[in-house]
């Protein structure tokens, strides 16, 4: 990868982070969820303790027992009305917003429950993630589908934006999934291990990070792949931004974004956006707008902006006093909530 | 530097086979009062709380990568696990990975080189190998996961000493101790062993190593054993059974006396015996005491060869192989003679072992470019025979010695205490497979600046 842009902190800052409120929960944030209604966030603990503060002010509106030994993972309901946890005792619990308990407490099949994800539309649906077993519930926590096995654990799953399919990754490839079939539909095999997966919103490139520090396309068109290398490290970080041009990943301290307009990222040079002095840990787009906020080891936030085709630049950075663990969009696309590995939750506005 | 070296929790791998009293040593260590919070990650076991301890139940999954490569292969169960582990703030002091009985040691003690976030965060501490004393017999010479948990491990129990005599146990002993130079051996029974020989024991402390293992350096023989026996004028008759080995070298000497002292005396002049031609001598023929080396041949169903011996007095018997590996016995007018003392060798042949280990010591400085490229070279070339490696090494203009260890083709390395006053010195082992002492050692002396 060559090195293009340098350009952190070289130009003015029209933008600014303003932080809003910071609170601290009893231990390393392994998971930040912004309600889509905007009004919750939901941050839990590695401990277990699921706390939700209202997303305007640090206000802790409940707390969440969440699951022995740990929660791994957060999903809210479209709706907004029930969370969604899993742990390491093995169970999904929907938490109701109205009564402030868990009114299921669900089997994910294995010892670690660590991955879940609502599907949208108007009937829900969620996925959960347990060793090999991938499994579906509707909005009211009965089971709609238990899959065979995956050959391996499941380290990752993502819905397809808008259409009701499921991507998962496990050590051996990707494998699609419909509701409606009771077997995969399709398999993308690389003997390979992938940490994270994201699905380009228009639905033509399964991106996957890798144990093995790269990245993967996946061309779903064609089933072809094209594998990034030379990343420092694994990578764990993805995201692609609203328009599906631009996947951002980390796997080192330098943001590295790739352009998929016009023939794809093939045999380009990408994007490096320095600034982090630390491994990234988090890489996220807006949902709708194109600013992409970073976060990283060394306890730093930069928001960077695109400018043209390949001009960026870091907008503003700001310091917490621990590495950054999770960072979240607000629905509107105005506030970022960033988690800490020493428990800290932080809300900042862009302004 | 240190600030981040004390962060890093001490990981112990903890491999054997099958009933070698693996789990009654982990219950030990968890039920042990030494106040260390302990994280075990076992295969098979649901998720419990003891105490202040936490058991976490894994299900082996082997990662390989996509190049091939048997070094990338690692346990990817253990990367979450240890990863979400590595989160919490109130840290583990400790954690034990138990393996499975059958499992290669190489991709658990690989997953914590394998990448910044393990390296950082975790140490390993050591592979403790726990062996079955009696059963390991029938595993040492077909089981390639077995000679690869000696092979690979830092620390071995013998256990079950109850169920073997002391004969076997030093056979054992002196037939591991070829395969694995390195590690420190304890006997025991149920799996009792001091905490501290077990927990942060430091994979990096070759020191300690070397002291209690001094046979780690000793010279090699080509003899397993030698026996010293007072025998009278007349025929003896040396009967065998049939045992691992098609023939066996042997020398008798006349010595002095029969003392131990007569019989150390003996070793170098027989040494030089070993290195002459040998002769053949079928079931039936005649045995006589002198300067020959004589190659008994064990293919016979009558395995008796006849002693000869002119003038009573002491005389020595050297044996290529340990004489109990075929149940050899010396009789005199029919009766057993045993003998008055006798002693084991490090062999150098280890049996047909090509799982061995080769130390350098060497004092001087080393150039640290010449190192760099050796090592690389090394590692490129024979990282897949090379099990495990770790050292003390003086690099020339460094204050502090440098300390290592690798697995397969994984390094890690770092600068340790200040040398001090200390006289500066190298030594590292490497253990491995068809390793090249040889080459080995002028490649790493080539390297001293």
């Amino acid at each position: 990868m060559s090195r293009l842009n340098n350009l952190s902190n070289r130009f003015a800052q029209p933008i600014q982070l303003r932080e809003n409120w910071s609170a601290t929960i009893s231990d390393y944030v392994i998971d930040l969820a912004w309600s889509p209604d905007g009004r919750y966030i939901a941050a839990a603990s590695v401990l277990g303790p699921v706390t939700i503060f209202e997303g305007r002010r640090r206000t802790v509106i409940d707390a969440f027992r969440g699951h022995e030994f740990g929660t791994m993972s957060i999903a809210w309901r479209p709706d907004s009305k029930v969370l969604a946890s899993a742990g390491q005792d093995g169970k999904i619990r929907l938490w109701d917003m109205t009564s402030g308990r868990a009114t299921h407490s669900l089997d994910g099949g294995a010892a670690w429950v660590e991955h879940l994800a609502w599907s949208g539309g108007k009937k829900p649906i969620l996925a959960s993630a347990a060793g090999r077993k991938l499994k579906l519930w509707n909005a009211v926590g009965d089971l709609v589908r238990e899959y065979p096995d995956h050959q391996s654990t499941i380290s990752g799953f993502q819905w397809k934006p808008r259409v009701g399919q499921l991507a998962s990754i496990a050590y051996g490839g990707v494998t699609l999934w419909d509701p409606q079939q009771s077997e995969a539909i399709r398999r993308l095999e690389w003997q390979g291990s992938s940490l994270v997966i994201a699905w380009s919103p228009d639905g033509k490139y399964i991106a996957t990070g890798d144990q093995d520090s790269t990245v993967h396309f996946w061309i779903m068109s064609t089933g072809d792949d094209l594998q990034m290398s030379g990343y420092p490290t694994k990578v764990r970080e993805l995201s692609w931004d609203a328009t599906s041009r631009y996947l951002a990943t980390g796997g080192g301290q330098e943001v590295v974004m790739w352009d998929c307009s016009g023939r794809g990222p093939a045999n380009t040079d990408p994007i490096m956006l320095s600034g982090h002095q630390d491994f990234l840990s988090v890489v996220r787009f807006q949902h709708r707008g194109k600013l992409l906020a970073s976060g990283g080891a060394d306890g730093r936030v930069y928001v960077w902006q695109l400018r043209g085709s390949t001009r960026s630049l870091a907008v503003h950075e700001v310091a917490l006093t621990a590495g950054v663990t999770s960072l979240v969009w607000s629905p509107n696309d105005q506030h970022i909530a960033v988690g800490d590995e020493s428990g800290g939750v932080s809300v900042f506005s862009i302004s | 530097m240190n600030a981040m070296l004390n962060n890093q929790v001490p990981v112990t791998v903890l491999t054997g086979f099958l009933g070698s009293g693996k789990t009654t040593l982990l219950n030990r260590i968890l039920t042990e009062n030494h106040g260390k919070r302990i994280a075990v990650i076992e295969n098979e076991f649901g998720e419990v709380g003891v105490d202040n301890d936490l058991v976490i139940g894994a299900e082996e999954e082997i990662f390989e990568m996509n190049n091939g490569c048997i070094c990338c292969t690692v346990r990817g169960d253990l990367i979450r696990i240890l990863g979400n582990l590595m989160k919490r703030r109130d840290k583990f002091d400790y954690i034990m990975v138990e393996t499975t009985g059958l499992a290669d040691p190489g991709p658990v003690a690989q997953t914590l080189f394998m990448d910044a976030e393990m390296t950082e965060k975790l140490q390993l501490d050591s592979v403790t190998t726990v062996v079955d004393a009696k059963h390991i017999w029938q595993h040492i010479d077909d089981s390639d996961e077995a000679r690869e948990q000696i092979a690979f491990a830092d620390v071995i129990l013998l256990n079950k000493i109850d169920l073997v005599t002391e004969k076997e146990l030093n056979q054992l002993e002196a037939r591991i101790r070829g395969m694995n130079g390195a590690a420190k051996i304890y006997r025991t029974k149920d799996a009792v062993v001091e905490m501290d020989k077990i927990l942060n024991v430091g994979g990096f402390d070759l020191d300690r190593a070397m002291e209690v293992d001094p046979q780690f350096m000793e010279p090699e023989y080509p003899f397993e054993w030698a026996g010293l026996y007072n025998l009278s004028a007349g025929t003896h008759e040396l009967v065998l059974q049939e045992g691992p080995d098609p023939t066996m070298k042997v020398a008798l000497a006349p010595v002095n006396e029969s003392t131990d002292e007569a019989l150390k005396a003996a070793v170098e002049p027989v040494v030089m015996v070993f290195s002459d031609d040998e002769h053949e001598l079928s079931a039936g023929g005649a045995l006589q005491p002198g300067g020959q080396l004589i190659e008994l041949n064990l293919t016979a169903d009558e395995l008796r060869f006849d002693v000869q011996i002119d003038r009573s007095g002491a005389y020595a018997l050297f044996t290529e192989h340990h004489p109990d590996e075929f149940q050899a016995q010396l009789f005199g007018s029919g009766a057993l003679v045993k003998p008055v003392v006798d002693r084991e060798f490090k062999p150098d042949h280890e049996h047909d072992d090509e799982v061995t280990s080769v130390g350098i010591t060497t004092p001087g400085d080393l150039h640290p470019d010449r190192l760099n490229d050796w090592i690389g070279n090394l590692l490129q070339t024979k990282g897949l025979d090379i099990f495990r490696m770790k050292g003390i090494l003086s690099i020339k203009g460094q204050p502090n010695r440098f300390v290592f260890q690798g697995v397969h083709m994984l390094f890690d390395g770092r600068p340790d205490r200040p040398w001090g006053g200390e006289p500066r010195y190298n030594s590292l082992i490497f253990i491995g497979r068809n390793l090249d002492r040889t080459e080995l050692t002028e490649g790493f002396e080539a390297c001293l600046a």
